[in-house]
């Protein structure tokens, strides 16, 4: 059952896989946070599943711009 | 293959149209062939994102005052990488660092890429009225780019372009990161070959412009000073070892350390005297 419910989570995660293999290796850049924006988005979906882990996620990719300080900033 | 699959993402056909609107309106009123219109299109987009790059490009000089800093802590938990990743981030929050690097810049590109990319694809089903070669030495930007000698120039020029904009814009002190970092355009070059060479020809515009950008905000703006707080509280006189050991030391602001070593001496002595009492 609990696979069941996590298969979106893990769809999810394919998808930042899938990301990190194409887009972040042709345009490399090096995150200000830690764990990096993609590690966060892995762990935020594993723990919280598809939808609070993709908002998470995209809170975190608003939150990684040129005017934040970046930092340590586990998934919680 | 990833095409297809990106291809069934909802938005990726309306972003295809704004490029190829885009496109099309650049070609028809400023009257530039479809590979220019590619340039002029590149350079509009990176001109739009010029304040946020502007801001990356300060906060990466301010990155560079720090560096003598990072590298002692880079090198006191050389064996624990989380750990001196960890503390690295308490660094920059510490001393108010925001690293250059940013994740949402980058994700910017990738809309404007991919819309590229499909609109680039659409142009060889359906080659548009008008010249859609380049320079004299590309003469389809529609073709792959190994399918034709000029492509493989063009890609010379691609590998070249992206390690200089590599170089001024991964502001990560690692260096092994930023070798990696310089040497990624190599192995990518075999996949990017089968790229169309308009969507090459963006590529080399947009690091271009990285380059010149960095090139001219590092003329026109002056580095800021070296910090004056803790580094100051060092007297190398005490710890000479620490300061030897770093090679970076000498750059270390050379009269900053005085003033607060004329006032230290008093105080030590005092403190001395009081430590001996007891």
């Amino acid at each position: 059952m609990s696979t069941i419910t996590r298969a979106p989570s893990y769809l999810g995660v394919g998808l930042v896989w899938a990301y990190r293999m194409t887009f972040g290796a042709l345009f490399p850049t090096t995150c200000k946070y830690e764990p990096s924006c993609s590690e966060y988005a892995i762990q935020a979906l594993r723990k919280h599943g598809l939808v609070r882990g993709s908002a998470m996620a995209g809170w975190r990719l608003l939150r990684c711009n040129p005017w934040s300080h970046g930092g340590h900033d586990p998934v919680r | 293959m990833i095409h297809l699959l990106l291809a069934s993402i909802p938005i990726i056909t309306p972003l295809e149209h704004l490029a190829r609107n885009a496109l099309d309106w650049i070609h028809t009123h400023l009257g530039l062939s479809w590979a220019w219109s590619i340039v002029a299109l590149t350079v509009i987009v990176r001109m739009l994102l010029v304040p946020l790059t502007v801001k990356q490009i300060h906060s990466m000089q301010n990155l560079q005052r720090f560096a003598p800093q990072m590298k002692e802590i880079q090198k006191k938990y050389k064996s624990d990488k989380q750990k001196q990743n960890e503390e690295l981030m308490k660094f920059y929050r510490e001393n108010q660092i925001n690293p250059a690097a940013s994740c949402l810049p980058m994700l910017a590109q990738i809309p404007v890429f991919i819309s590229l990319y499909y609109a680039l694809r659409a142009f060889a089903k359906n080659p548009p009225p008008g010249d859609l070669s380049w320079l004299h030495f590309i003469p389809n930007i529609t073709w792959h780019a190994n399918a034709f000698w000029g492509g493989y120039v063009l890609l010379v020029v691609y590998v070249a372009s992206q390690m200089a904009s590599s170089l001024y814009m991964s502001a990560t002190a690692d260096k092994t990161q930023r070798y990696l970092f310089m040497l990624m355009p190599l192995v990518f070059v075999f996949v990017i070959a089968h790229f169309p060479a308009g969507l090459v020809l963006y590529w080399v515009t947009t690091n271009l412009w990285t380059v010149g950008q960095g090139l001219i905000t590092r003329r026109l703006m002056p580095r800021p000073q070296a910090p004056e707080k803790k580094s100051s509280r060092t007297p190398p006189k005490d710890e000479p070892g620490d300061g030897g050991e770093n090679g970076a030391q000498p750059k270390q602001p050379a009269p900053k350390p005085a003033p607060a070593a004329k006032a230290a001496p008093p105080r030590r002595v005092r403190r001395k005297k009081q430590a001996g009492r007891r």
